[in-house]
């Protein structure tokens, strides 16, 4: 796909303004710089040599030395009056101030003071260069943990050691495992980690919020081949696979959210702003703690066992609620 | 469609620019197309208009300031150069690990508009010479937000210029689509969940709306400092949705809800009347209310509330639903449960 045109402008102006700066400079030291391929970069070059003010008389045209170029060196001799950087444009100041800031709140960040600070202070250079524009968007990464958990695996992750963690499951199970950690991801309202768990012999990823503990061993944690980019949510919420049942769930409009978040083959919006889901599901557990959590939303389910699996687990926990009252609190109310 | 233009348009942009910064004084439109490289390629006035107000739009919306100069007395026509003193990024000066920690946020954005905008951030920052970036210290982090869809652009650019936004937005507790016309103060995002604050014109009141719930296109429209924006507390205006942190009393089964026993405090069972009955006595803080009642309603009968008594009737009022609820047919061809591929 093309480049868009704005995108190789600022690419220009910035090749030009750093140029300026920083004297000769290697082509493949400047294509790392600004994130493109040699061959780019000497595209560049070449567009900058003919581009200056009107008249476009050599004198007017931006130039530069010949011979560092044959040698794979970029030397800038004119610079045409656009030596200084370009400030930063209201919507580039708020994507990344509001990702900085949202950082720097984040829980993996906040267990870690020296690297809170790292981020705080890039956050203050970052907003006195761009004023106050960028408030206009405000991103909070909540992600709960136990902070002690988090500054352990954070440290695992730096000093590339391997880490033994106790785990509790969606189904209430705990147990214990060495993990090698690949990435603590925060994504949205939680965190996860991404790791390679040794007693699995596979990839798992786990709930920052379910870790019960974590402790750094004196083993360097091994070197896999995970891909990092697999959507972490789908893969914990609903562990779901081409060849699990379906259920399906009409819900009332409040609980939406489903819809929009949960991993979900179908959805169908119906008339009354209700609407149906179908889930692949290789958990029940999983399930059923769903429409425990959403029950006042949900009008049916199918098949009808889940339903009834569901309806017995409440009647169970009404009976508990029943044995421990409180005060305030009339049955049937 | 017209041929390749002998100019391609960065190039076109770039001569533009650096003709606005050297100019002595303005450039008239006339100027710009006569003298700048580039614009002899418009193949009539009307297609030079459109080439020149195009690009003067997308030089500003980069943060290149190009300002309009009154025409002088023999003159009726309006001159453009580059503000000199607005051009220039202030020096930031990064570290090489505050850079580490620039590139790492530029991953925060899963929007494909978001991630345009921070890497064209990025390129800037490079050019005002800031060393090689080093990731040690943030290895293995990645913070990640939701995308927020397309409603971002249209909102960020009305916020910017303080004018009013037109959007049809589904309620939450009847479905009903309606039209809504809000003054837009923030772009808040919180626990996964993408939100527009401001201010409701058809309500008279400032409102929450979720980016999510927007059906179709988002309208700028009428002119800009339209308004002001308060000092907004987003926090408060999401109200329940973040919650006041408060703590809650739980009975809980031994050896269950070890998830919420991590971050309890275990209290001393005897001293609690009622005395739970085999059950341990935990304290937890929490925030959102529905939200940890959703979460405890969860585990059935590991856990029963005790107090706040709100939370007890929350979890309780999903329990009830949850006991009757029917296996009602839900009416397609296919709810069975056979295998269905999506797309």
């Amino acid at each position: 796909m093309a480049e868009r045109a704005d995108d190789r402008l600022v690419r220009l102006l910035g090749l030009v303004a750093y140029l300026d700066g920083a004297g000769p400079v290697r082509l493949d030291e400047l294509a790392r710089r600004f994130g493109v391929t040699s061959r780019q970069v000497r595209e560049d070059v070449d567009a900058l040599w003919v581009s200056g003010t009107p008249g476009y008389m050599p004198d007017d045209l931006i130039d530069f030395d010949a011979f560092s170029l044959d040698e794979g060196v970029v030397h800038l001799t004119r610079a045409r009056g656009m030596t200084r950087p370009l400030r930063l444009g209201t919507r580039e100041a708020v994507a990344l101030v509001a990702a900085l800031r949202a950082m720097h709140a984040s829980p993996p960040v906040q267990a870690a003071p020296e690297r809170a600070a790292v981020v705080g202070s890039a956050l203050a250079k970052l907003t006195a260069a761009t004023g106050d524009a960028a408030s206009a968007v405000d991103v909070r990464l909540a992600g709960d943990g136990d902070p002690e958990v988090l500054a352990a695996v954070s440290s695992a992750l730096a000093d590339g050691r391997r880490l033994r963690i106790r785990y509790v499951n969606a189904g209430d199970v705990a147990s214990e495992r060495d993990v090698d950690p690949v990435r603590l991801l925060t994504q949205d309202e939680r965190t996860y980690l991404v790791a390679w768990c040794h007693r699995a012999g596979g990839r798992r990823t786990f709930r920052a919020d379910r870790l019960l503990a974590a402790r750094v061993l004196d083993e360097p944690a091994e070197a896999h081949d995970v891909d990092p980019d697999v959507d972490v949510t789908a893969s914990v919420l609903a562990d779901g696979g081409p060849g699990a049942p379906v259920a399906t769930l009409m819900l009332a409009s409040p609980a939406r959210w489903v819809a929009e978040e949960v991993p979900a083959e179908s959805v169908r919006d119906l008339p009354d702003g209700s609407f149906e889901v179908r889930l692949r599901v290789t958990n029940p557990a999983w399930l059923r703690r769903l429409l425990l959590s959403n029950a006042p939303d949900v009008r049916a389910v199918a098949p009808p066992d889940v339903a009834a699996d569901v309806a017995a687990a409440a009647r169970a926990a009404l009976a508990a609620y029943g044995d421990a009252p409180a005060p305030g609190d009339a049955p049937g109310a | 469609m017209s041929p390749p233009p002998s100019v391609p348009p960065a190039e076109r942009l770039l001569n533009l620019v650096i003709a606005l910064v050297n100019t002595s004084a303005a450039m008239t439109k006339q100027q710009v197309r006569a003298g700048v490289a580039g614009y002899a390629d418009a193949p009539s006035t009307e297609a030079f208009e459109r080439m020149f107000e195009r690009d003067k739009d997308t030089l500003r919306s980069l943060g290149i300031p190009i300002v309009t100069v009154d025409p002088g007395g023999h003159s009726d026509e309006v001159g453009y150069r580059i503000d000199n003193d607005a051009y220039a990024l202030p020096p930031v000066d990064l570290t090489p690990a505050e850079l580490g920690v620039v590139a790492l946020a530029a991953q925060l954005w899963s929007d494909k508009t978001l991630r345009t905008d921070i890497s064209r951030a990025m390129t800037k920052l490079r050019a005002a010479g800031a060393g090689e970036a080093a990731a040690d210290a943030v290895a293995g982090i990645t913070p990640r937000v939701r995308a927020a869809g397309d409603a971002y652009g249209p909102l960020l650019e009305a916020i910017s210029a303080r004018r009013v936004v037109v959007f049809r937005y589904r309620a939450a507790n009847t479905g009903q689509v309606m039209a809504r016309h809000v003054e837009p103060w923030r772009i808040a995002a919180r626990g996964g969940g993408w939100y527009l604050v401001g201010f409701d014109r058809d309500r008279q009141a400032p409102r929450v709306f979720r980016l999510s719930r927007i059906t179709g296109r988002v309208r700028v429209t009428g002119p800009g400092s339209a308004f002001e924006i308060p000092d907004v507390d987003v926090d408060a205006m999401l109200g329940e949705r973040v919650g006041v942190g408060r703590t809650a009393v739980l009975a809980v089964v031994p050896e269950r809800a070890q998830a919420v026993r991590a971050r309890a405090k275990v209290l001393d069972a005897s001293a609690h009347d009622p005395r739970p009955d085999g059950r341990d006595l935990l304290e937890v803080p929490f925030r959102s209310r529905s939200a940890f009642a959703d979460e405890l309603a969860a585990y059935a009968d590991a856990v029963v509330v005790l107090e706040p008594q709100d939370l007890r009737r929350e979890v309780l009022h999903r329990l009830r639903a949850a006991a009757a609820l029917a296996s009602v047919p839900v009416g397609t061809p296919d709810a069975s449960g056979e295998a269905v591929h999506r797309g």
